[in-house]
């Protein structure tokens, strides 16, 4: 239900930035999900064919690249990636850390004939 | 054979939203509305809530109440018997409201003259949070029988609100609910955070989270 609206919400987008370029035929649609962001690419890839049923997207293939979830240690500044290491700094043992990536959901590109 | 060209789009889908949601804020902003998206989960006690803010205000300021539910019009009946202007939205099946959704409910309701419009969300703690709906401020409801785990569970919705009430407080003794131990987690994701202990059924706190708003309103308003 969320990812079938939000993908929706995708299509929509790439129409729109479709018929400002001109292009008429999409092969390829390529997003990018982080793995920390709230959108399952599993999912995503199974509510795709209902969301693009009826548009100009009907027979383009989905690709989706996963972007890690880093992040940075506040203590002592390794970088790691928190879903391998629970959270946690793995030299260091820190909580304190920023996140670098692992939050978006990107339209990257598109690859049009 | 067809040549093939890579485009390169490089754009947030939230960006669609967060741009509408921009543009809403600042007509809100001009017309003078502050506009509050409440959100919790079902059965949290968003309209009880909802109907005490109404008692503790209306005669301060003018109210619109917009509920958003999948289906049904209990909420928004309940509203109407305060002779509150309310609307009720049905998101057909959506598990949140976003800003175009938003934008329609609120010129379907008609904001002239409103000072205070709650935009009561559907029930759901996982997806409103992602979806900024052009409101002034966010709050949230959370009851004491759902647990004190949720900050843990639910890190981004109590990320994002400005405001956290803690609702049936006089259950607190029947269940296994840790106030201190909440605001702890929550003040952990989000410093900033003011957190308002209520009851709605009684009206216990309600004079607190009531001047919270006055506060906001005036503040938005410029009143």
């Amino acid at each position: 239900m969320h990812e079938l609206g939000v993908v929706i919400e995708v299509i929509k987008t790439v129409e729109d930035f479709a018929k400002k370029n001109g292009v008429t035929k999409i092969d390829t649609l390529v997003l990018q999900i982080g793995e920390l962001s709230s959108m399952i690419p599993k999912y995503v890839e199974a509510c795709y064919p209902a969301a693009v049923d009826g548009t100009l997207l009907q027979e383009t293939k989905l690709k989706i690249e996963i972007m890690p979830g880093n992040a940075i240690c506040k203590n002592c500044n390794k970088v790691f990636n928190l879903i391998e290491n629970n959270n946690r700094c793995p030299r260091c043992g820190s909580q304190d850390r920023e996140i670098l990536s692992g939050k978006e959901f990107m339209i990257k590109e598109i690859i049009a004939c | 054979m067809s040549t093939y060209k890579v485009l390169e789009i490089k754009q947030s889908v939230f960006e669609n939203n967060d741009r509408q949601a921009n543009l809403l804020r600042e007509e809100l902003k001009k017309n003078k509305t502050f506009l509050l998206n409440l959100m919790s989960s079902p059965g949290s006690g968003k309209t009880t809530t909802v109907l005490r803010t109404i008692e503790a205000l209306k005669d301060e300021m003018r109210i619109g109440i917009l509920e958003a539910d999948i289906d049904s019009v209990v909420d928004a009946d309940i509203v109407a018997q305060t002779g509150t202007k309310v609307i009720q939205l049905h998101t057909g099946g959506m598990c949140h409201l976003d800003a175009d959704m938003t934008r329609q409910g609120l010129s379907g309701m008609g904001t002239d003259g409103l000072d205070f419009v709650i935009l009561e969300n559907v029930g759901n703690l996982v997806c409103p949070a992602e979806f900024d709906t052009g409101a002034s401020k966010n709050a949230m409801i959370l009851s004491v029988p759902e647990g004190d785990d949720k900050p843990l569970k639910y890190p981004l919705m109590f990320s994002i609100v400005d405001v956290l009430l803690i609702n049936k407080m006089d259950a607190i003794g029947i269940f296994n609910f840790n106030l201190e131990a909440v605001k702890e987690r929550v003040k952990k994701i989000n410093p900033n955070i003011k957190i308002i202990p209520i009851t709605a059924t009684t009206g216990e706190g309600i004079d607190r989270w009531a001047d919270w708003l006055r506060t906001e309103v005036k503040k938005w308003n410029g009143k």
